[in-house]
């Protein structure tokens, strides 16, 4: 009974933390340089 | 020239706005099965709009269908065996696939279905096309939505994050679990960075048959974490009338001369009102013959991407390039 109830609680503590990591964290670094620039003149460039 | 519009919702009023505009239009046929935004938006559109019960494509030169993606098929059957012109804004993998599936009996009608022509898909495949030009070969092509048009859209969205994936990947087809590779990405002011992940989206599917030789192509959609906590949960409130302004953000990579380059272009508008106005543009090109094939095919396939993207500039609906990279 006592292996089980460690088993749940390691599964629990698993998912936790599973969840967090999905829900948080970084995805990247923005740019340093550069902007957005419209494209314009006749070869929309 | 005559169009059935299928779907009276945020897209689909917006094209048969564009389209009761244009001089060459005779009759834009309405369509939805609510009988009061049906009435609601033929009597807005003026005396070349004419509401219908049942949708015959035989009817009309050309079918726009901006419905919800499971009602197209049926319809663009119906429109393809009666030798008439299809202009679908689905944005749903299963509706793209099957509505790819009528390439044969397309071509051999001498009709386009082309699918996928909104704002993502669709405008996302012409800016692609246009970055490509720029290049003597393309190798990679990843793509990033951002917001929703209406309804129909948000219910998509919200479907997309719990669906499999498809990244095209070493000229093969690889699934991908939704919520998986999580990217920043920059969209155009006022937009800005957004967290995008793998979802259920069509782009690939789109893109890859119209870039032969390409060996990567991914598409990301924006998602707050509360979208990816509930993502496997039914809507828990109605979608709203309509989304904020949203984004697209198309990275093309190739080769120019010895040389590997990357090209970043980018749309923000509101969803609905640039689907709409890229599927009227392709709708009045498919009834003037300007389109480069019959089949079923994606835009970044069916249309010469500058002058198009001239067009959608003059309708208020443009695109910019990130400089400095």
């Amino acid at each position: 009974m006592a292996l089980l109830r460690r088993a749940l609680a390691a599964v629990a503590i698993a998912g936790i933390i599973a969840a967090v990591l999905r829900l948080r964290g970084s995805g990247g670094t923005p740019p340093q340089s550069g902007g957005w620039r419209e494209l314009s003149g006749p070869g929309l460039r | 020239m005559r169009f059935l519009v299928c779907g009276a919702g945020a897209v689909g009023a917006r094209a048969a706005r564009h389209l009761v505009a244009d001089a060459e239009t005779t009759a834009v046929l309405v369509d939805d099965p609510d009988r009061r935004r049906r009435a609601a938006v033929t009597s807005s559109l003026g005396d070349k709009a004419e509401a219908v019960e049942e949708p015959d494509p035989a009817a009309a030169d050309v079918v726009v269908l901006a419905s919800p993606p499971p009602r197209h098929l049926a319809v663009a059957k119906r429109a393809v065996a009666a030798g008439r012109h299809v202009v679908s804004v689905a944005d749903s993998v299963g509706a793209v696939e099957d509505l790819l599936d009528l390439h044969a009996e397309a071509r051999e009608r001498g009709v386009t279905v082309a699918v996928g022509a909104g704002f993502g898909p669709g405008l996302s495949c012409v800016l692609a096309r246009h970055a490509a030009g720029q290049f003597d070969s393309v190798d990679e092509i990843h793509v990033a939505h951002h917001g929703t048009g209406g309804p129909a859209c948000a219910r998509q969205h919200h479907a997309a994050l719990r669906g499999v994936g498809f990244d095209w990947r070493d000229h093969t087809w690889r699934r991908r679990p939704p919520g998986s590779g999580r990217e920043l990405c920059f969209f155009p002011d006022p937009v800005g960075g957004s967290d995008c992940y793998r979802a259920a989206l069509p782009d690939a599917l789109l893109l890859v048959p119209a870039f032969p030789g390409v060996s990567r192509v991914t598409a990301r959609l924006a998602a707050t974490r509360r979208d990816r906590l509930t993502a496997g949960l039914p809507m828990l409130r109605r979608p709203h009338a309509e989304g904020r302004i949203g984004g697209l953000r198309v990275e093309v990579r190739g080769r120019r001369g010895l040389s590997r380059d990357t090209v970043v272009l980018g749309a923000v508008d509101r969803p609905a009102v640039a689907a709409g106005t890229a599927a009227a543009v392709t709708a009045r090109w498919v009834a003037s013959g300007r389109m480069l094939a019959t089949g079923a095919a994606g835009l970044a396939a069916l249309v010469e991407p500058l002058p198009f993207l001239q067009e959608l500039a003059r309708a208020g609906v443009r695109a910019a390039v990130f400089e400095g990279l």
